[in-house]
């Protein structure tokens, strides 16, 4: 009965849509040909001018002292943010002594039996193996220092995003109002959630558990919220016919058939939780990534990988058990008796009580000193011995520091001052253009009055800076990406070999990234933009394939029919109708880039993220908030230019 | 013959009407409400509704009575506005004006609470795309009903297991809804309908989206769980063999209203309009019509006297057997009686579509208005019961 309007606009549209972007261009080079003698006469060209900036930084300067000043007497610290705070440092405590009380018999036990009763054998044994490796690496207590941290956060993180999915998913009005925030939110790069709470919190675990927590929750509310309005409307009609209640109706239908979408949102609040609770390490997060950081800043890339590795295997611990059992609840299976499972259960907690009080009676409650070992020295003895023959002069092909370095001079250096010397208002008009050609006409105001921001807090230059690495990364990642998106399309052996490289590679934080580069090509900008490539790169290419095969197979079959090759086919065919993928992979790259561009401040990347280290690192925070709004800013921007109209939009929530 | 399988149908005259539907409306679009109210936008043509209001009228001014006992069928293309007509019995979709009731309570009056209390216990609905929860077991399915209601465990398990047996699913009670093929899936959600003892049961194109096989089968599930219990059901479907295989009565619909209302034979035999005619043509009429309509008066004491004796329902193709058998005309019977006289030629014109029946009471082409029913007979029965009866 309910006949689905399809947008019908589809079907005139290459020609509708080529009149349509002449007529934008046409405005727009009206728009321009009046404004730029105005504003040129007005002031003057080259870099954005010192008349139109705002110096932020004596008030913000002001408000850090006054918050640095208050904290301890006004009220609003002392009964709110306060008592949020002892409430997170109690609860990551707690939780911490817990863990160290188990002992690591009894954690890897525990985990081990969680896994194999959640998601099976196979993966129960990888995760025993993972935690004995933290051990074997000597990083057992960073990792439950990590640990406990993320515990506290990712438990704020479903609670919170779950209350605000909730709320999207049962009322319109809350959904219009919450979306665009939280899409937002999620383009927006990991540094830029740092200065806020540092400034209400300070440095310490409550503003790094705060700071994951709120870059941790918007995946859970968007997917419950997705869930509970994706539910199948026949079931609910069915459900609601039977007589029940609102609540009924909850209880039993909704939440039950959004269980698929509830448990993705959990296994992505935690991968995010963990890529933040690394990276927040710079605001005192401690742990794993603490580890890292100290390491990267003296370049000790032996000591940097072995805090590295326990991150990597507990980010590909945790996204396999979670999408395990995301699988399996989603499944046909039988139904197992909850008789059953609770016997199940109730023998592997004794298993993992049996574990810790043998580990304990044994006193091996602490990871054993003789059983630690120590890869650091090896890994940096292999480091100096590719600083020493890799680096530069091997035969034709250079070194590495060699092509970091003329990557810098041949690329970085002519995009950075090519950006830095166009006139400001040109580059206000091209992001207008882009914005405006790609999408809507609010997204051009969004993307230029976001980018005018930029030029208003004083940050012009190096923002474009920053942006200069971001469109080298990108067009590299780009390159790479869609080349061996498309092999990966065409060639089913391509893909079988991919898949694997790229869950990895999906699952890791950003911050491991920064190592592998770091111990390549030593420091810089290059290195950044390296590690920028290396992490937006899976995304593209699994985007990329994923159009490409997604493409309607009736489409490609007549094409054949007609006699079309094979390269026909991929231009004429594949490529045109996978157009909302392949914008979809434009917008995550920009987007995946830009955080670690950001993050390679770390490593001598410069620009905005340096800004934002810095004023962490000397206390000064008005430098930092203003390039943290500045990455705000430039991050809206680069979402906004390369963001595809709401209509193919929708395709990204499936 | 007219052996009545169930007590409940006997008394059909006496009984009020289950649901009794009046100048029902059902207008989606801005400020809906004006539409029924305004005569001048009522009597417009629904193109021309929508480009004045920007409104759709699914369901326009429709009125009938659905007895106890019966099978009431809706039947209409797609877009004919008969799925919204079924949900608006239970106020699953809100109606726009009108009057409905249920055996003579106001179902548009009910507060939450007593309509809550109508899609437990009085109406169910079985749905064309089953609407099953895929994280229950079938028997958790059937069970849901009662689970709603607030039965306890153990005792609604057991109940569902009885219906589950019923509609022929034993043995699949502990599988989901995924790994069951399309006609099972529909069998728990008939069962599901039927584990809360509903009054009525209402169908919305519930076999639509199955095999033509399976469909037949569920078709004859269905026909058998009327003989058995004789409950009231109001079947949507947009195919015209199955309103006619299954209907006691059938309200044709077009463009939200119902362009003709009665039993198949009056739907075949005298079509109210060439819409209906048109919809009809196909239809193999010697199935559908009975001797009733076929016959004339007999023409002497002797015709009336001899030949194959046939009652009064008999479709024509089977008296066409029996005249075909013994070579004479056919007598209708009735109690005893010789109401007329079937030949060949009257038969051959039911065929040839020449012959609306010589019968003084011929249908009337009844169109809102209720029809006289012949009575609430299961077909099944009929055909079953017919091969004795004749010679």
């Amino acid at each position: 009965m309910a006949t689905v309007t399809a947008p019908t606009v589809r079907t005139g549209l290459p020609g509708l849509l080529k009149h349509r972007a002449l007529a934008k261009l046409v405005l727009i080079a009206l728009a321009a040909a009046v404004l730029i003698p105005v504003v040129n006469a007005r002031w003057a060209s080259g870099s954005w001018p010192d008349a139109l900036t705002v110096d932020l930084s004596e008030p913000l300067g002001r408000a850090s002292d006054w918050i640095i000043d208050n904290r301890d007497s006004h009220p609003l610290f002392l009964y709110f943010f306060g008592h949020i705070s002892n409430a997170v440092v109690l609860s990551v405590r707690a939780v911490y002594l817990v863990l160290l009380a188990a002992g690591w018999a009894g954690v890897t036990a525990a985990a081990a039996l969680v896994a194999w009763r959640t998601a099976g054998l196979k993966l129960a044994l990888g995760t025993g193996l993972a935690f004995l490796t933290c051990g074997l690496l000597g990083m057992w207590v960073p990792t439950m220092q990590t640990l406990a941290l993320m515990v506290v956060a990712v438990l704020a993180s479903v609670v919170l995003g779950a209350l605000l999915g909730l709320a999207a998913g049962l009322s319109d009005r809350t959904y219009r109002a919450l979306r665009p925030v939280l899409d937002t939110m999620q383009v927006l790069p990991a540094f830029a959630y740092l200065l806020p709470v540092v400034l209400v919190f300070g440095i310490g675990v409550p503003a790094a558990v705060l700071a994951t927590v709120v870059y941790a929750a918007p995946p859970m509310a968007r997917l419950t919220a997705l869930g509970l309005r994706g539910a199948d409307q026949g079931v609910l009609e069915a459900v609601e016919s039977l007589g029940t209640t609102a609540r009924q109706r909850l209880m039993t239908a909704r939440l039950p058939l959004a269980r698929k979408e509830l448990l993705l949102g959990l296994n992505q609040t935690i991968m995010m939780a963990l890529s933040m609770a690394v990276i927040a390490s710079v605001i005192g997060a401690g742990g794993l990534g603490d580890r890292v950081y100290q390491a990267l800043a003296s370049v000790d890339v032996g000591a940097a990988l072995a805090a590295g590795i326990p991150i990597v295997l507990l980010a590909v611990v945790l996204d396999r058990v979670t999408a395990a059992a995301g699988d399996r609840l989603g499944g046909d299976g039988p139904e197992t008796s909850g008789r059953l499972r609770a016997l199940q259960w109730g023998g592997a907690a004794v298993l993992a009580v049996a574990a810790a009080i043998a580990a304990r009676l044994a006193g091996r409650l602490d990871w054993p000193e003789a059983w630690v070992v120590n890869i650091a020295e090896p890994v940096n003895r292999a480091v100096d011995w590719m600083t020493a023959h890799l680096y530069s002069g091997v035969p034709y092909i250079g070194g590495t520091a060699d092509w970091a370095g003329h990557f810098t001079t041949w690329v970085l250096d002519p995009l950075r001052s090519g950006l830095q010397g166009l006139p400001w208002w040109s580059v206000l008009l091209i992001v207008a253009t882009l914005a405006w050609l790609i999408g809507t006409w609010q997204t051009a105001l969004t993307a230029v009055l976001a980018m005018a921001g930029i030029g208003v807090l004083g940050v012009w230059q190096s923002s474009l800076d920053t942006l200069s690495q971001v469109l080298a990364a990108v067009a590299v990642t780009l390159v790479l990406g869609l080349a061996t998106g498309i092999a990966a399309a065409r060639s089913d052996r391509v893909e079988r070999l991919l898949r694997p490289v790229l869950d990895v590679f999906q699952t890791m934080p950003q911050f491991v990234y920064l190592i592998p580069v770091v111990a390549l090509f030593g420091v810089g900008r290059a290195p950044a933009v390296a590690a920028a490539v290396v992490y937006a790169l899976p995304a593209v290419v699994r985007i990329t394939t994923q159009g490409l095969r997604q493409v309607d197979p009736a489409a490609l079959e007549s094409a054949r029919s007609l006699g079309a090759s094979s390269g026909q086919q991929l231009r004429q065919v594949q490529l045109p109708l996978a157009r909302p993928a392949l914008l979809l992979a434009v917008n995550q790259g920009v987007v995946l880039v830009l955080a670690v561009v950001i993050i390679g401040g770390l490593v001598g990347g410069g620009a905005l993220g340096y800004d934002v280290v810095f004023g962490l690192a000397q206390g000064d925070l008005a430098t930092g908030l203003v390039a943290g709004v500045a990455i705000v800013c430039l991050g809206l921007v680069l979402d906004r230019v390369t963001q595809p109209t709401e209509r193919r939009r929708t395709t990204k929530g499936a | 013959m007219s052996t009545l399988t169930t007590p409940a149908a006997t008394d059909t005259a006496v009984d009020a009407p289950v649901f009794s539907v009046e100048n029902l409306w059902k207008v989606f679009g801005p400020k809906a409400d004006r539409v029924p109210a305004d005569p001048e936008l009522t009597a417009l043509a629904p193109a021309e509704l929508r480009s004045r209001t920007g409104c759709t009228a699914a369901v326009r001014d429709v009125s009938f009575d659905v007895r106890k006992g019966e099978v009431f069928v809706v039947m209409g293309l797609s877009g004919s506005g008969k799925s919204t007509l079924v949900r608006c019995l239970t106020r699953l979709i809100e109606p726009t004006s009108g009057r409905i009731a249920i055996d003579g309570e106001d179902v548009l009056g009910m507060d939450k609470a007593r309509l809550r209390e109508l899609r437990r216990h009085r109406a169910s609905m079985v749905f064309q795309h089953f609407g099953l929860l895929p994280h229950r077991s079938v028997l958790d399915n059937v069970a849901y009903g009662l689970e709603v209601q607030g039965m306890g465990k153990a005792e609604r398990r057991a109940r569902a297991k009885e219906i589950v047996a019923k509609v022929g699913l034993e043995g699949m009670e502990q599988r989901r809804p995924g790994q069951l093929s399309g006609g099972q899936q529909q069998r728990v959600g008939l069962a599901r309908a039927l584990a809360v003892d509903p009054q009525v049961l209402l169908f919305d194109e519930p076999f639509s989206a199955l095999d033509p096989l399976i469909r037949r089968d569920m078709q004859e599930e269905v026909v058998r769980l009327h003989r058995e219990e004789g409950r009231t059901m109001v079947f949507i479907t947009h195919d015209l063999n199955e309103a006619l295989k299954l209907g006691d009565r059938i309200a044709l619909m077009r463009d939200g209203q119902v362009v003709q209302l009665g039993t198949p034979e009056e739907i075949v035999g005298s079509p109210a309009d060439d819409y209906v005619r048109e919809f009809v043509r196909e239809v193999p009429r010697e199935q559908v019509m009975t001797v009733r309509t076929a016959m004339r008066p007999p023409e002497s004491a002797d015709e009336a006297g001899r030949g194959p004796a046939v009652a009064p329902d008999v479709t024509v193709s089977e008296a066409i057997e029996a005249v075909a058998r013994t070579g004479t005309a056919a007598r209708v019977v009735d109690d005893g009686r010789c109401l007329g006289v079937v030949d060949s030629d009257a038969l051959l014109g039911v065929v040839a579509g020449t012959n609306t029946g010589t019968n003084g009471a011929a249908p009337k082409p009844a169109s809102a208005v209720p029809a006289q029913a012949t009575g609430s007979k299961a077909k099944a029965d009929t055909k079953a019961d017919a091969g004795e009866e004749v010679v």
